[in-house]
């Protein structure tokens, strides 16, 4: 291929912009050697405009828009963003009701930021190791391989969606289906960290041809 | 044996392609030259100025007031300059009569390229030496602080122009890591001139925008305006001080034109970035595009607004945060043959 078929509007020197605004609070003094060169730096290039589901509020969390936009159809980002909230809201009242009915010493235990609760169900259903199909000799065989950060992410997300989105009885919502899910998962159950289970085993039980990998 | 077998003169001339671009001889671009200057001359006496004091500028409008054009291409268009910059830089014969090349790395094919890494290996050579005598007689290696961050290596279409001669990636990769070996050593005040020939500067202050002064209305608020554009929306904000945080667009309050949360958001981006959310009364118009794209559009404006506002130190964190930059994304044209931008038909087997 002569031209790119993924190129971009911006030009290549063109970096991506920094939202977080707890760094650009910290003074001067403080910045270690590393950060000082990388400023300097930053001050001479270009950068991009920063995307419209980006914004500094505390309220944006890169996480939670990744999700919404894998959770979209046909570019309805509307019903998507209102689904997603309607399922931080319908875990929230979960939680609130088992902290109302629970008794004085466990209702420390019982992690009611629906935040929190998100993001570690996320990481609970993240698969470590996962399978990659290589011909060898005319024959295809399943080989263990590590993932790349991006791809447990992406793979933990998926599984969510489309789990929730095959498994679900009749007339009940996605928020619903979908708190119901990340709950199961936070406590360690549940259909995906099941899935998860199998695809270790199904790598450990082909632990013989791990030796086919070559990167 | 062998038979001369009828041929036409057709496939005995020479393959036009074969021999490359036209070769100018030097007599020839002398003359080019020297037609040029006498016709700048006739030009300026037509146009009735001074033929002493006659720019390349002058040359331009006269010629564009001479023979008007239409044509959309600029290159298309009559124009007159001077010869080295319509002929392209050619190199001269690298043999003489006899045949002998004079550049002793000729046969290499890429004489210019290799003579140059063979120089700037040298120069590395002499640093380290230089660096072995400081070490021999227990001198501390001079630490000079270079300005990173204020110049950039010449790109490879800039080498090329430089040696005449048609480089390959690798070979300019592996010249730019030769070029960055020698800067990282403790090299003195000779290497430092030769690595300039190969460095190019680029404006540490990228804020080519000047922030403009607040104005003051009839009630003595200090305000400020600013334009921003995204997709095919324009908007134009102001932004007065001493405000409550409300905020107008086309004369309609921001909860009935923006339902959507994502787009309020987005509108107040640049006050939560600044911690000024409350401070601030905005007054927008916009028109065009649609309804994120006019979010983003008035997001820009009133970015741009509050630079007056601001520190400078502020406005270069705002730039970094992308709150400043046009977004050139736009929607990508429908391709013939395919579906859409991107999708292609289906693929049918038969």
């Amino acid at each position: 291929r002569l031209t790119q078929v993924r190129w971009s509007r911006y030009n290549p020197s063109f970096i991506e912009p920094e939202v977080n605004k707890e760094l650009y609070r910290k003074p001067w003094e403080e910045l270690s050697e590393e950060e000082k060169k990388k400023l300097e730096l930053k001050a001479v290039q270009p950068i991009k405009a920063a995307p419209p589901s980006v914004s500094s509020s505390v309220f944006s969390d890169p996480m939670v828009s990744k999700f919404t936009n894998m959770m979209m159809k046909g570019g309805n980002k509307v019903l998507a963003r209102s689904l997603m909230s309607q399922t931080l809201e319908a875990i929230k009242r979960k939680q609130l009701e088992k902290y109302h009915k629970a008794p004085e010493d466990e209702k420390e235990t019982i992690e009611c930021n629906p935040y929190v609760i998100f993001h570690q169900a996320l990481k609970n259903c993240q698969p470590i190791i996962g399978l990659s199909s290589i011909t060898k000799g005319g024959k295809t065989y399943q080989v263990p391989v590590p993932l790349k950060d991006n791809r447990k992410r992406f793979l933990a997300m998926k599984w969510l969606i489309t789990q929730c989105r095959e498994n679900k009885s009749r007339r009940m919502l996605m928020p619903e289906k979908l708190s119901l899910e990340l709950l199961q998962a936070f406590n360690n159950e549940g259909p995906i960290i099941k899935k998860k289970h199998t695809l270790h085993k199904m790598a450990e039980a082909n632990r013989a041809y791990a030796h086919f990998r070559w990167w | 044996t062998l038979r001369l077998i009828y041929t036409t003169t057709a496939v005995q001339r020479k393959n036009v392609g074969a021999s490359g671009p036209e070769k100018y001889t030097e007599e020839f671009i002398k003359k080019q030259i020297e037609e040029f200057n006498l016709g700048k001359r006739h030009l300026a006496n037509m146009m009735g100025e001074d033929p002493e004091t006659f720019t390349q500028e002058d040359i331009d409008r006269a010629i564009a007031y001479l023979f008007p054009s239409g044509l959309f291409d600029r290159q298309a268009r009559p124009m007159m300059k001077h010869p080295t910059a319509i002929f392209p830089e050619q190199r001269k014969i690298q043999w003489g009569e006899d045949g002998r090349p004079f550049h002793f790395l000729f046969y290499t094919g890429k004489q210019s390229y290799y003579s140059l890494m063979h120089e700037t290996y040298e120069k590395l050579l002499n640093a380290q030496k230089y660096q072995d005598q400081l070490t021999a007689q227990d001198l501390p290696p001079q630490k000079e602080k270079r300005n990173l961050a204020g110049s950039r290596w010449l790109t490879k279409i800039e080498l090329e122009e430089m040696l005449l001669e048609k480089l390959s990636d690798d070979d300019y990769s592996r010249f730019i890591q030769l070029l960055q070996k020698l800067m990282t050593l403790p090299c003195g005040d000779i290497e430092e001139k030769y690595i300039q020939k190969f460095t190019k500067e680029v404006p540490v202050q990228l804020e080519k925008a000047v922030t403009e002064p607040l104005k003051y209305d009839e009630r003595g608020v200090a305000f400020s305006t600013g334009e921003g554009t995204r997709k095919t929306s324009r908007a134009t904000a102001v932004v007065y001080d001493n405000g409550t945080g409300k905020i107008t667009v086309n004369g309609i309050d921001v909860l009935h034109y923006f339902p959507v949360l994502q787009d309020r958001e987005q509108l107040l981006f640049p006050f939560q970035f600044l911690d000024r959310v409350g401070k601030h009364d905005m007054v927008c118009t916009v028109s065009g595009g649609g309804r994120s794209s006019q979010a983003g559009a008035i997001r820009l404006a009133s970015a741009k607004a509050l630079r007056s506002f601001v520190t400078e130190k502020e406005v270069e964190f705002m730039r970094q945060a992308g709150l400043l930059t046009v977004d050139p994304r736009v929607r990508e044209r429908k391709k013939p043959g395919q579906e859409g931008a991107r999708r292609k038909f289906t693929w049918k087997k038969r």
